[in-house]
């Protein structure tokens, strides 16, 4: 019981933080960046729980965000312009999409998750972009717009922000709880030792592809949103040559750790927003701060910063030597 | 149809090429080199620079260009790669990505962002069967017949190739022996960038060089690598041409879809034989 409420005081406390965090940085970056910032850590969450958490590196996730994009944009283009229900819509693709591909996806590992899924990404790229291009836009990409109901209204900025903060917020919340649920412990098991968990009884499989789905739902949820900050879907939302980006700021910040994650997804867009302006060869920068990640910091940038500070939350290594 | 046909063993000749270094590294070292595709490009940027030094000597710049990649890869291979071995696969991806990341940077330093068309070094056509073919693609296809032979010759009968070979079956077991198999993989991955190097200069006449062209054919020469079978040259030699022949096949009736059929058959072949990694 006391646990349980010490529990809950702490998540309570690390939303307040998050929300201070993001409504300090606001003025400093501007409503407009901070909003992106925000969905861009969402993705990160979404692509922690499958990298960070269970260890499978998938090297399309850019398909999953798209599919919340163009669901949510074909969505409002044919059946309603009610934005609650075209979110609802968007994440429905994906959770559509997870579960079609899941079967095929999760019974892989290493190399071979990461390949399958840029294939799968290939193949989502050309279906939304050439092959339905009719629908879609093609390259051209189309427009969204919404219905106003009274004060809800997406086209208003600060409103917008504060929609997408309690987005984060309720995501953090939720996985939160979900991964430190028996559920959560299991689903880090795998990652350490599939193979003993099917000893002890578990059908690993089950839940593989529940957590690929709850993956492919949340990152189609964070390219839903992006539809109602940018209100314009283009290829770039699907683009595979995008995919590592979601990777990247899931190492630098500590994979495995919702934290970390958030933390990560404000580094990654601070780096290539504007150090691309400061320094021409920015790419070359992040470069070689990954390879420092790599082979120094595996934990990440949380990782280093919480193991300093006696652990509160500890992130964890993907897999060490 | 016969010109489909040989557009196609062009493609799969070269792809063969650049596949083979990959699938080599997959192999024995279990990592997934993203920074294969940079030394494809390196080569391809090296030709475009040494071609007028060499007064358009394609054959002597071809040589100076592949020659001057084994430092580089040698130089990615001492530093990156050998401190992956047998680290986790996700973190030897990022960390060859990054590779790939960086160099492709310096070359739109030196070299610049824009495309830098060349062109094709023989010229001449040949005639047979009644179709028309550039020379230079015929030579290509030879090339790749020939560097496919000299491999099968080098890992059957050389001592390095005999090792590799045994390495890539059971690594521990060859280094009870007491054999360095590190020193040997630092061969095969020298080899297998030059390799891929050639590859770029024999495509830079084709298409036209630009800093994000390794990313594309890196992709599908992992499709090559998966379908033929990891360290498998027989394997990668046959998956290369018949990708090959999908790509000229499927752009010959539907233009946009070809590579993206690639990657439909690399998802078939993984769903019904997943690689263990």
């Amino acid at each position: 019981m006391s646990i349980q409420s010490s529990n809950g005081l702490k998540s309570f406390r690390d939303i307040l933080f998050i929300a201070a965090g993001f409504l300090v940085i606001m003025p400093v970056l501007g409503i407009n960046r901070t909003t992106d910032f925000i969905i861009f850590s969402i993705f990160v969450m979404g692509f922690n729980i499958l990298y960070g958490f269970m260890g499978r590196l998938s090297f399309g996730h850019m398909l999953y965000l798209g599919c919340g994009a163009y669901g949510m944009t074909l969505f409002t283009e044919h059946v309603s312009r009610n934005p609650f229900l075209a979110v609802i819509a968007g994440i429905c693709a994906g959770v559509l999409v997870g579960a079609i591909l899941g079967p095929i996806v999760v019974r892989t590992t290493g190399a071979c998750f990461a390949l399958i899924n840029l294939a799968f990404n290939q193949i989502g790229y050309f279906l939304a972009v050439v092959a339905f291009s009719k629908y879609t836009g093609g390259e051209d990409g189309m427009s969204v717009s919404f219905s106003k109901f009274g004060f809800i209204d997406f086209s208003n900025k600060p409103f917008k922000f504060g929609f997408v903060l309690f987005c984060l917020l309720l995501t953090y919340y939720l996985l939160r709880k979900l991964t430190s649920s028996p559920y959560g412990v299991l689903i880090k098991s795998i990652k350490e030792n599939e193979t003993r968990v099917k000893f002890l009884g578990y059908n690993t499989f089950v839940y593989k592809w529940i957590t690929f789905i709850i993956s492919t739902a949340l990152s189609a949820f964070a390219g839903a949103l992006s539809m109602l900050n940018y209100g314009y879907v283009t290829p770039s939302f699907i683009d595979p040559s995008r995919a590592v980006e979601v990777i990247f700021a899931a190492l630098i910040g500590g994979a495995g750790s919702l934290y970390g994650s958030i933390i990560g997804g404000v580094i990654y867009m601070a780096i290539s927003n504007y150090l691309a302006s400061y320094i021409p060869r920015w790419e070359m920068f992040l470069g070689f701060t990954l390879l420092i990640v790599v082979f120094r910091f595996r934990t990440g940038v949380w990782g280093y910063v919480s193991e300093k500070f006696n652990g509160r939350t500890k992130a964890m290594p993907v897999r060490t030597l | 149809m016969i010109n489909t046909i040989a557009y196609g063993l062009t493609i799969g000749a070269i792809l063969f090429i650049i596949s083979i270094g990959l699938s080599l590294t997959f192999g024995t070292m279990r990592i997934v080199n993203f920074a294969h595709g940079l030394v494809y490009t390196i080569g391809a940027y090296l030709i475009v620079s040494v071609l007028p030094i060499v007064r358009n000597n394609f054959i002597l710049g071809a040589i100076i260009a592949v020659l001057a990649v084994i430092p580089i890869s040698y130089v990615i291979e001492r530093f990156v790669i050998r401190k992956l071995y047998g680290v986790s696969i996700d973190y030897a991806i990022i960390a060859t990505y990054a590779v790939a990341l960086i160099g492709i940077d310096a070359i739109k330093w030196i070299w610049g962002a824009s495309p830098i068309p060349l062109s094709d070094p023989v010229g001449i056509d040949v005639h047979f069967f009644g179709i028309t073919l550039p020379l230079y693609r015929l030579i290509i296809i030879i090339l790749a017949l020939v560097i496919f032979f000299a491999l099968s010759v080098f890992f059957k009968k050389t001592m390095v190739g005999k090792i590799v070979v045994a390495a890539l079956d059971d690594k521990d077991a060859v280094r009870s022996l007491g054999i360095s198999v590190d020193k040997y993989f630092t061969y095969v991955f020298v080899i297998g960038s030059s390799l891929a190097a050639l590859g770029g200069v024999l495509y830079a006449p084709i298409t036209s060089v630009h800093p994000y062209m390794g990313m594309m054919v890196l992709l599908v020469s992992f499709a090559v690598v998966i379908v033929g079978g990891l360290g498998n040259i027989k394997g990668t030699f046959i998956s290369a041409f018949v990708l090959g022949m999908v790509m000229a096949i499927t752009g010959r009736f539907w233009g946009p879809a070809a590579e993206t059929m690639v990657f439909v058959v690399m998802a078939i072949v993984l769903i019904f034989k997943p690689i263990e990694v």
